[in-house]
């Protein structure tokens, strides 16, 4: 597995985090300059991966590299929020802005202890600090892949993009910097080569999936169709992703659960 | 498949099987506190450890039988790992269980959780049952490998089996 990884320093790739780091079968030195501040260690995310898995190996800095991370994420989801936001506009970006960042850093908060423990028990050396910044850099880098992607958000609005298509170009753009970050993690992990690592991997995914679904499910929603006349910053707690899925499967083989659907205040009164 | 045996926890044994035993408890806490009802407290744990104690000693009589078994003592060991691996999975799955039976109303979900969670720390268990016993076995015939492992999948199939039954009761019991 590292066999690649071990080769001799490249040219080229600088002095720091490049030709040293990219050694990444064993722990590398700790890289300085590059990368030690904030603005370095976003700009080491963004250029050189390698780099920055060699770092969290090394093990050094990794409270900064947390504090950066989370960060980041906090500021990059409220921008990606706010944008969802303003889809229908007003309030509903504040309340997007605030709750997108919730969701990424709770989810990872409750997710990144299982990297940990589904590879000990397979007898990774797993430790539970470079796991949880490995997994927030990872969804930082998704993050900022998000930001990156607002103006396609904001392109949607001016040309008045209906609701669906919204919905749909969101869960692509969703898609791929979740795709994206699961490879940083994928990557930093594969270095190990250690005992149980795909295991302890597919476990994060199903955990993350689960808890990330409930949890942005909890929070919805994020983006409302502009004639929606009224946003709750919060639903009502009622049953679980899980529930919906199991009840429109149910829905879809015309076996309903209740008489007819809910209607809107609108539609109760109309004629 | 054999590191396995060499690599030790990241924490220590005895916290490993402390984590196995209150593991099943807060489990069973959870569905406790759904239904209202403290009988799953004691049910979840009694579940996972009744069914492996009944069903323990047949595969160490029936790996013995067709020679493939390794000592009793490394047998012993390969189970109190496997526990341990069990409890560290569990460990790290019941916060995101938690999470997601605290935030539905429907007792549904609070099954499904549990459901995830303990079955997929059993099945880590299993796996590393799986790689302490081979790797406490070397030097066997590749005869003696493979009705070893066909033992052993047979074994786990019905212990799954007897847990998940005895588990879907307790489920449907909480449900209603």
């Amino acid at each position: 597995m590292n066999a690649g990884l071990d080769a001799a320093p490249r040219p080229g790739l600088g002095t720091n985090g490049g030709a040293d780091s990219r050694g990444l079968g064993t722990p590398a030195a700790p890289p300085t300059g590059r990368g030690a501040s904030p603005v370095g260690s976003i700009d080491l995310l963004l250029r050189d991966r390698d780099a920055m898995l060699a770092r969290i190996r090394a093990g050094t800095e990794l409270p900064d590299l947390l504090r950066t991370m989370i960060a980041t994420i906090a500021v990059a989801m409220a921008i990606v929020g706010a944008a969802l936001g303003s889809y229908r506009g007003g309030v509903q970006i504040a309340y997007a802005a605030l709750k997108l960042p919730i969701v990424l850093l709770g989810t990872a908060a409750l997710s990144a202890p299982a990297l940990s423990a589904l590879g000990a028990a397979l007898g990774r050396r797993s430790r539970l600090a470079a796991d949880l910044a490995l997994v927030m850099t990872a969804l930082a880098f998704g993050a900022l892949l998000l930001v990156a992607c607002t103006p396609l958000v904001l392109v949607g609005r001016a040309v008045e993009l209906d609701y669906h298509r919204m919905i749909l170009a969101t869960v692509a753009m969703f898609a791929i910097a979740g795709g994206a970050a699961l490879r940083l993690i994928w990557r930093g992990v594969a270095l190990e080569a250690g005992p149980g690592w795909r295991t302890a991997i597919v476990g994060l995914c199903v955990v993350f999936s689960l808890v990330g679904g409930q949890l942005s499910w909890a929070l919805r929603p994020y983006l409302v169709r502009p004639r929606a006349p009224d946003v709750p910053l919060l639903r009502e707690v009622e049953g679980s992703l899980f529930d919906s899925v199991t009840g429109a499967l149910r829905s879809a083989r015309g076996i309903y659960d209740r008489e007819s659907a809910p209607l809107g205040p609108r539609a109760e009164s109309a004629p | 498949m054999t590191v396995a045996t060499h690599a030790p926890f990241p924490v220590p044994r005895g916290l490993a099987v402390a984590f196995a035993a209150t593991g099943p408890l807060a489990i069973g806490g959870m569905l406790a506190v759904r239904a209202h009802d403290a009988g799953p407290v004691l049910a979840a744990p009694a579940i996972v450890f009744g069914v492996v104690a009944a069903t323990a000693p047949a595969l160490y009589i029936a790996s013995a039988a067709v020679g493939a078994a390794p000592s009793l003592a490394t047998v012993a060991r390969a189970f109190a790992t496997a526990f341990g691996a069990f409890g560290i999975a569990l460990a790290g799955l019941i916060l995101p269980a938690v999470f997601i039976a605290v935030s539905s109303v429907s007792p549904r979900t609070t099954i499904a959780a549990a459901s995830v969670a303990l079955g997929g720390a059993g099945v880590l268990g299993l796996r590393r049952l799986a790689d302490e016993l081979e790797a406490g076995a070397r030097g066997r015939t590749p005869g003696a490998t493979l009705a070893a492992g066909a033992v052993f999948a047979v074994w786990a199939v019905a212990t799954g089996a007897i847990a998940g039954r005895l588990w879907w009761e307790l489920a449907v019991e909480v449900a209603s």
